[in-house]
């Protein structure tokens, strides 16, 4: 790769996209004028509720008592309002004092008319016998001899609000209404307690007083630290991807791909240098809005003054600036993982049209990815570390919230997750490049039927890579299906039952009916062959060596993702339930061995293979391997073991091999469990390796490290095997040795 | 005198070799929902000399563009072995690169970018040198008279003037290679004859062209050999004398039409026997 071509890529894209108008547009021209018109928005409908004079039509204002009074004049009494001059946006009309001729039926309709026909924004009837009603209980209040009864003074007559939830001014008029008969109804309850030579406190013995320890900033922190991030990833998003539409789709719609792919420009330098412009106004787009934000806020500060008074609790102010400077930090892998993922989607898209559609979905994909760390309760731990973006995010706030411990601690596994989503990103985007059918392929009518048949018919000696995908996306939505079938194993058999039948229909059924049917040649496919006879004790051996390793990493997952007491103590129970050892390791060892190699270093790893990197299929076919397990604990460890089954597979081109070592493996951590007491019984001397320690036993550091160095000389050995290559494969090692480079000079 | 520049070879950095196309028994099939493998190529062998214009004559659907797009590197061989300049475009693509300069009805220029833009960017590319890469393009815009549309973005040129930015673009690095598909399509006829006389420049300066087009008229004119392209295969290859003589026929036309249809005839009868 030369940096000098990346370099001039990255600059003509960069001067290409900002003689776009589209892109200036949404990068620049839309967050600049995007938040100060919400902020306006909010403004007017803050405006609205404070300011907007409302009529209100006071029926039955002749049943309302002499003192406290709730009307003056035409207007409500002044003591009544929160803010004097509300009173002014209230303009009462009262209505006339009614004969009884007309029934409370009647004057109900008439109210509900009145508001429906926006004669009036909301009405409030009081009804006739109110005000007789209230004396009459200030009278019982006031003979201290008899016990207030309910019954004594019958139910006081509750005024009624009429109102329309669907008219905006009839809402805030409602609302008002509320706060005036709230403040009216206080001041009645005063008199009465007045009245009887009552304190007021009796009312209100007491109010709970509340001291909050967070800092003024650290409110602020925390508000923005939720917001912020949401905000720069939605944009970091939609920044990245509509450059990453014109760059690619856009660039093969124009006719100007085929200029670029006859120039010496190589394929990754091509990608590296479209990936970094894609970057460059990812970021530029969030860091804008982000500034465009911060002004509008700040401007409108002021005015969010008057919302503070009523909502004191709410932090209002700009986020400190080290929330700011991190945000600006954690720009750079935000961008570099959604420029990246648009990338590889938009060098897919044979149109712009068509690379359009492909937001929706990756919308869909990523805002869960975003939402989930907004969700209470979830914190920043190792398990949601691992998670793209989600881990970021988490990162992020906790910077943000200045708790520098605890991002210190996920710093790495963080990085280390977004960097391999990027590289993986990266990786696909530069084989598409490579791949001929997405560089020229036509639309085509969608027509299912011609689709299966031409899989079927055209179908070459070993599946194709979209075979394997499909394969293993199929396994993972059966396995998925089947936890909720099947039931939790109850005993022994249960458990023995639901292994081998899932083992069998979801892992090694599929696969070999997917070879049957859509390769030419099975065997081959499955790795159905003799491998060279020293493979297999260099096999078993090397199991038994990466044994200690693989435990001490168990126990370290252990650790880190405790698995609940309640599963482990179950399933050590139904494990003792076996019968004996051999059905342990025929149900738990020899079963998945063999079913879960056919599928995963049987089929889906040959048809990973042509994408032409081995490296590269054993990784992703591990990673598929490691998600098939389920429960985290056991993902991690069974990724790391996949990556060394896969290895065996490409080195030995046998499925024996892989079976064996996955055999042993499986065997050795389950015969360990059960055996070690005797086994350190038996023999004292090994006690400088094993020991035993609570719930089990931990192998001490120097045997772990002598064994795994053991281990990678057989790995060693394995590497200098003859082996097969694919002719994808034999051809990018021919591409990565051409000679030097001839130059024009 | 003008594109003196140009005559320097690549000789130094590639085997000697008085061949500077190879080809043989090129297969480039496609697979196709509706039709199963869809073979564009079967088979074909051919190979051209420096100074020398080789012409791809062809009706549309021939295969002439996948044979070309195999040249520069773009597609991948099914079978068979290409060789430019000594180099393999399965193998070694990069290094093919640098020996052509492509220009196809399919290499558009960039909308957003001037002609000047364009070509500088795309000789940094080839890695020429800042001085060299100058002197070259002055020239090249001065003999390819492109110096009124030098700060033209490309959206607001017309074809003609897209197709001069093209050639200059495939020009820049001087490779000994140059590839021209259907080069003329879309041109008036003063741009298509500037075109054509450009190109028997290049072979005076010791290029090695290949010319694909489907109008007989331009192959007799600028071709020193011809191989006649139809449904992915070559059905003759010589001289435009050599194809006369061989076919007994006196005029291009006839001779093209009945090696067509002898085509035809002979694919009917194998299909009928088979």
């Amino acid at each position: 790769m030369k940096w000098t071509n990346v370099k001039l890529i990255f600059t003509r894209e960069v001067r290409d996209q900002l003689r776009d108008r589209r892109t200036l547009f949404t990068i620049a021209i839309l967050p600049l004028f995007l938040y100060p018109l919400l902020g306006m928005l909010v403004f007017q409908v803050m405006q609205f509720t404070r300011e907007y004079p409302v009529r209100i039509w006071i029926v039955g204002s002749e049943h309302l008592p002499q003192q406290p009074r709730l009307i003056e004049g035409t207007q409500f009494s002044a003591g009544l309002f929160n803010y004097p001059k509300d009173n002014e946006l209230l303009e009462v009309v009262l209505a006339d004092p009614d004969s009884d001729a007309a029934g409370s039926e009647e004057r109900h309709l008439e109210a509900k008319r009145a508001v429906q026909s926006a004669d009036f924004d909301a009405v409030i009837i009081f009804p006739p016998s109110f005000s007789e009603q209230l004396e009459r209980f200030r009278k019982q209040l006031g003979d201290s001899r008899l016990p207030i009864q309910n019954e004594a003074v019958g139910e006081i007559p509750n005024p009624r609000i009429i109102y329309d939830q669907t008219r905006d001014e009839s809402r805030v008029a409602k609302e008002r209404l509320a706060t005036v008969l709230h403040n009216w109804r206080e001041n009645v309850g005063r008199e009465y307690l007045k009245q009887n030579n009552i304190s007021e406190i009796v009312a209100k013995p007491f109010v709970a007083e509340e001291t909050d320890v967070a800092s003024e900033e650290q409110r602020r922190a925390a508000v923005w630290s939720k917001l912020l991030p949401f905000v720069i990833l939605i944009w970091a998003l939609t920044g990245a991807f509509y450059p990453a539409i014109d760059l690619c789709a856009g660039e093969k719609e124009r006719g100007t791909l085929e200029t670029l792919l006859s120039s010496p420009a190589r394929r990754g330098e091509i990608v590296w240098g479209k990936l970094l412009t894609i970057m460059l106004f990812s970021s530029a787009t969030a860091l804008l809005n982000l500034v465009s934000m911060s002004v509008t806020a700040t401007l409108m500060m002021g005015q969010l003054e008057q919302l503070e008074q009523t909502f004191p609790e709410l932090p209002m102010g700009l986020p400190p600036l080290v929330s700011l400077v991190w945000l600006v930090v954690a720009l750079i892998p935000v961008s570099a993982l959604f420029s990246a993922l648009s990338l590889a989607l938009a060098t897919f898209a044979r149109s712009a049209k068509e690379g359009q559609y492909y937001l929706m979905p990756l919308l869909l994909v990523t805002m869960p990815l975003i939402v989930l760390p907004v969700l209470p309760s979830v914190q920043l731990e190792l398990g949601t570390s691992l998670i793209p973006v989600t881990g970021l995010m988490l990162l992020l706030k906790s910077l943000m919230e200045s708790d520098y411990q605890l991002a210190l601690v996920h710093v790495v596994p963080v990085i280390g997750m977004t960097s391999i989503c990027c590289l993986f990103a990266i990786r696909w985007a530069i084989d598409q490049f490579n791949n001929e059918s997405v560089l020229f392929r036509e639309s085509e009518r969608v027509e299912p039927g011609v689709w299966l048949r031409h899989l079927v018919r055209n179908r070459g000696e070993t599946p194709s890579i979209s075979a394997a995908l499909l394969c293993a996306t199929f396994l993972l939505i059966l396995r998925f299906f089947a936890n909720f079938q099947f039931s939790t194993p109850e005993s022994w058999s249960d458990l023995a039952t639901v292994t081998v039948i899932s083992q069998i229909a979801f892992f090694a059924a599929p696969a070999l009916i997917m070879a049957f049917i859509l390769t030419r040649n099975p065997r081959a496919t499955l790795l159905f062959r003799v491998p060279h006879w020293l493979t297999l004790p260099a096999a078993f051996l090397l199991a038994v060596l990466m044994h200690p390793t693989a435990m001490t990493i168990s126990a370290q997952l252990q650790e880190l993702y405790p698995a609940p007491e309640q599963l482990q103590v179950m399933v050590q129970k139904l494990i003792e339930d076996a019968p004996n050892i051999w059905a342990l390791l025929f149900v738990l060892a020899l079963t998945p061995a063999i079913c879960e190699e056919f599928a995963f270093r049987g089929f889906i790893l040959s048809g990973l293979r042509h994408l032409g990197h081995p490296s590269w299929a054993i990784l992703l076919t591990s990673l598929l391997f490691g998600v098939a397990h389920g429960i985290i604990q056991q993902s991690i460890a069974a990724s790391i073991v996949g990556c060394v089954i896969g290895y065996l597979a490409v080195q030995s081109g046998s499925i024996l091999t892989c079976i064996l070592f996955h055999l042993t493996h499986n065997s050795l951590a389950i015969l360990s469990q059960i055996l070690m007491e005797d086994f350190l019984a038996f023999l004292p001397a090994a006690k400088w390796a094993v020991q035993s320690i609570e719930g089990g036993y931990s192998y001490s550091w120097s045997f772990v490290t002598a064994s795994l160095a053991l281990a990678v000389l057989i790995l060693v050995w394995f590497s200098r095997l003859p082996h097969q290559l694919y002719a994808e494969e034999k051809l990018q090692e021919a591409i990565d040795n051409q000679t030097v480079r001839a130059v024009a000079k | 005198m003008v594109l003196n520049l140009f005559t320097r070879q690549f000789g130094h950095c590639s085997p000697i070799s008085s061949v500077m196309i190879e080809v043989r028994e090129l297969t480039k099939t496609y697979s196709d929902l509706r039709r199963g493998q869809f073979v564009a190529v079967d088979g074909i062998s051919f190979h051209a000399q420096p100074g020398e214009i080789f012409g791809l004559l062809g009706p549309n659907g021939a295969g002439k563009t996948t044979v070309l797009r195999v040249l520069s590197t773009i597609l991948c061989p099914t079978a068979g072995r290409v060789r430019v300049n000594g180099f393999d475009v399965l193998t070694q693509p990069d290094l093919v690169r640098y020996q052509i300069g492509f220009v196809s009805a399919n290499t558009a220029v960039y909308d957003r970018m001037t002609a000047w833009e364009l070509v500088e960017y795309f000789g940094r590319l080839y890695g020429v040198e800042t001085n060299t890469l100058r002197e070259r393009m002055e020239n090249l815009f001065c003999k390819l008279q492109m110096d009124e549309i030098r700060d033209l973005l490309g959206a607001k040129m017309s074809t003609g003037m897209k197709q001069k930015v093209s050639i200059a673009r495939a020009l820049i690095h001087d490779p000994p290679v140059v590839i021209f598909d259907e080069a003329t399509s879309g041109l008036d006829v003063l741009v298509a004859r500037a075109l054509l006389d450009t190109i028997g420049e290049l072979r005076e300066q010791g290029k090695c062209v290949i010319f694909s087009t489907h109008i007989m008229r331009e192959v007799e004119r600028l071709c020193d050999r011809i191989a006649i392209m139809y449904r992915g295969h070559i059905l003759s290859e010589g001289t435009l004398h050599e194809l006369l003589e061989s076919h007994q026929q006196s005029d291009f036309e006839e001779l093209f039409f009945r090696l067509i249809s002898e085509h035809d005839q002979q694919h009917a009868a194998a299909g009928i026997s088979t």
